[in-house]
């Protein structure tokens, strides 16, 4: 055996991965029930998690990782704005796990229903996976109640906010429109994610109605008072667009489906024939079971070297669920939060020193079917605080930071699960 | 006592441990000075430097003197890039030596970006102009401040190309007068090939 193939070898290796390999099936929890060596769970397999389970891997491939995702493959929500305009498909930016297991990481494709910080163990309904370190990456989750009557609705009305199925199902409406109909767009009151997410939508949305179906307009209905990324840029790209009504301090708070008809908290009622509202958002539902969220009960505070939970030890949040830093709720800021939160998980279980670092903010917009926008922030800490460094802006849009948009999309993919 | 598959592959794959040395895996990929403050690299640039994207250079073997020049011209300004300034006095505040030294220590693969062989074949034409500084290999020369050029991703080498001829990268730099003055010499049409054949050279 030569050193690569070796290495190849020890890579792959992980006691249950390969008892499991021979005997030719998938993991399941039982088989993780009891732990031999040392051992982190992730919990989501997002931009965060996905990127947390392969560096603790790389970082130390002695240490077991087993990532809980229930889906089975990986949806990138950047650049699925583009699927709404027909500019790309779904399946271009959709990925399996593959690349994690090769690296060594054991995929269970399950929900985490609870977590026992004392007993330091993961319950999977009725079965439990014991760990050193948890990292928990869960996300967003909807809070249904804040709009009346979309709770009931939630099959009918589409967020297209978690990309997959409704990204599809929205960009399918938009073309079954009739032309000389109305999109209406809401966007939720900060902090949500992906902050130009819903100005980067309008773009294409507006792009798309534009150049087929001239007639028609997009109402965008803001909680916010205005755009609250990357503003002047898209105020620009927005001059192309005359089709767009863009209406800010106009929260949405009903909806009623079979009305067409969306209430503001000023009382205007809007009509509609194709509906996108993106309800407010906390932190994904497990940070909230099992108490990972602060006072706000919206989202989780962390350390910000370690990105340890300050509410309980050995648990570590990262992604969108996180709040406290000066960081935008976006996937390259998941992922650098996974690289930092595994090293540090990796250098406390080998009672090494936890390096100093800071996160990074590299974030493209498109603003029609070739150009593309970008902020860019960088952060150092400060005082054991992520502190910013620069804001940069794009001076304008162009097809060159297109390009440079999809080779970032390429490389953080790749960085994520290849 | 009563012993399962897996619990007998367990005792094989210890076995096989001991024998071919486990504690070699100890020391990761990560360990090296550097190595976690270049993490943030990654997300563009690719793994341990070694990006995939036609724009976006590959720094996984890049000398270091050519590392930190450009990282110090694209904090001051001097290289415009609204991406690289706020990351490049990132790197000058989180230790730029030794993120240079991991890069440099970083062995280049190629880049994969596929080009068109066409092109690769008028460049090659073409490409005698430029082995004058950067050697017939493409190599280039540390001692003269001349990077190596081969199997760079070729999005940005066209566009290196470009900005040298425009004179917008690092304007009134005296060490780019001769370069910039050659680059002026190439028509346009000629740009993408060149790129094309130094990206395809191994």
């Amino acid at each position: 055996m030569n050193a690569s193939t070796r290495r190849e070898f020890l890579r792959t290796s992980s006691w249950a991965g390969l008892g499991l390999l021979a005997a030719g099936c998938a993991p399941k929890v039982s088989d993780f029930a009891r732990k031999s060596g040392r051992r982190v769970v992730v919990i989501g397999g997002g931009w965060g998690g996905a990127t947390a389970a392969k560096y603790v891997r790389l970082a130390d491939p002695s240490i077991e990782v087993v990532l809980l995702e229930p889906n089975k493959e990986f949806v990138s929500c950047p650049f699925s704005n583009l699927v709404l305009s027909g500019q790309r498909t779904i399946e271009s930016m959709t990925f399996t796990y593959d690349g994690l297991r090769a690296h060594g990481v054991q995929v269970l494709h399950e929900t985490a229903t609870m977590i026992e910080p004392d007993a330091r163990r993961v319950r999977v309904g009725a079965e439990a996976l014991p760990y050193d370190r948890l990292i928990v990456s869960p996300g967003v989750e909807f809070q249904w109640d804040q709009v009346e009557g979309l709770a009931a609705a939630q099959d009918r009305v589409l967020h297209a906010w978690k990309a997959g199925p409704q990204t599809v199902e929205l960009a399918r409406q938009l073309q079954a429109m009739p032309d000389g109909g109305v999109f209406v767009l809401t966007i939720p009151p900060a902090a949500y994610r992906c902050p130009p997410g819903p100005y980067e939508r309008t773009c294409q949305v507006a792009w798309y109605l534009k150049h087929n179906k001239p007639k028609s307009k997009l109402i965008v209905l803001d909680a916010n008072p205005n755009i609250i990324s990357k503003t002047a840029l898209f105020r620009a790209a927005w001059a192309a667009y005359p089709n767009i009504d863009y209406r800010g301090s106009n929260k949405v708070v009903k909806v009623e489906p079979g009305a067409r008809e969306v209430t503001t908290e000023l009382g205007d009622k809007v009509k509609y024939d194709v509906l996108n509202l993106i309800p407010p958002q906390r932190a994904g539902t497990i940070a909230v079971t099992a108490d990972l969220v602060g006072a706000d009960k919206r989202w989780c505070e962390v350390n910000h070297l370690t990105y340890e939970s300050a509410k309980h030890k050995n648990i570590h949040v990262i992604g969108d669920s996180t709040i406290g830093l000066p960081v935008p709720k976006s996937g390259n800021v998941a992922n650098a939060m996974g690289k930092i939160c595994a090293v540090a998980v990796t250098s406390l279980l080998n009672d090494k020193p936890v390096p100093t670092m800071a996160p990074g903010n590299t974030c493209y917009s498109w603003v029609s079917d070739r150009e593309a926008i970008a902020v860019v922030n960088t952060y150092k800490i400060d005082g054991g605080k992520v502190v910013q460094i620069e804001q940069k802006l794009t001076p304008g849009q162009s097809e060159a930071w297109a390009q440079n948009a999809v080779g970032w999309a390429n490389s953080i993919w790749a960085d994520m699960l290849g | 006592m009563r012993v399962s598959t897996s619990g007998w592959l367990v005792v094989l794959v210890t076995l096989a441990m001991l024998i071919f040395g486990a504690g070699t895996v100890l020391a990761g990929p990560l360990d090296m000075p550097g190595a976690p403050q270049a993490m943030v690299c990654s997300a563009c640039h690719g793994f341990a430097g070694q990006s995939r994207s036609s724009t976006i250079p590959i720094l996984a073997g890049m000398a270091p003197w050519y590392f930190k020049k450009a990282i110090q011209d694209y904090a001051a300004g001097k290289r415009t890039s609204p991406e690289m300034e706020p990351y490049a006095k990132m790197v000058m505040q989180s230790g730029i030596d030794d993120i240079a030294a991991y890069f440099a220590a970083q062995e280049r693969a190629p880049s994969p970006v596929k080009v068109d062989p066409a092109a690769v074949e008028r460049g090659r034409a073409a490409a005698a102009q430029c082995t004058v500084c950067h050697g017939a290999s493409g190599k280039g020369d540390a001692s003269k401040g001349v990077p190596d050029i081969t199997g760079q991703s070729p999005g940005y080498l066209r566009n290196q190309i470009l900005l040298f001829k425009l004179d917008r990268r690092s304007p009134g730099d005296d060490q780019l007068k001769a370069v910039k003055a050659l680059m002026r010499t190439i028509p346009d049409g000629q740009i993408s090939d060149l790129a094309s054949y130094w990206s395809s050279i191994r």
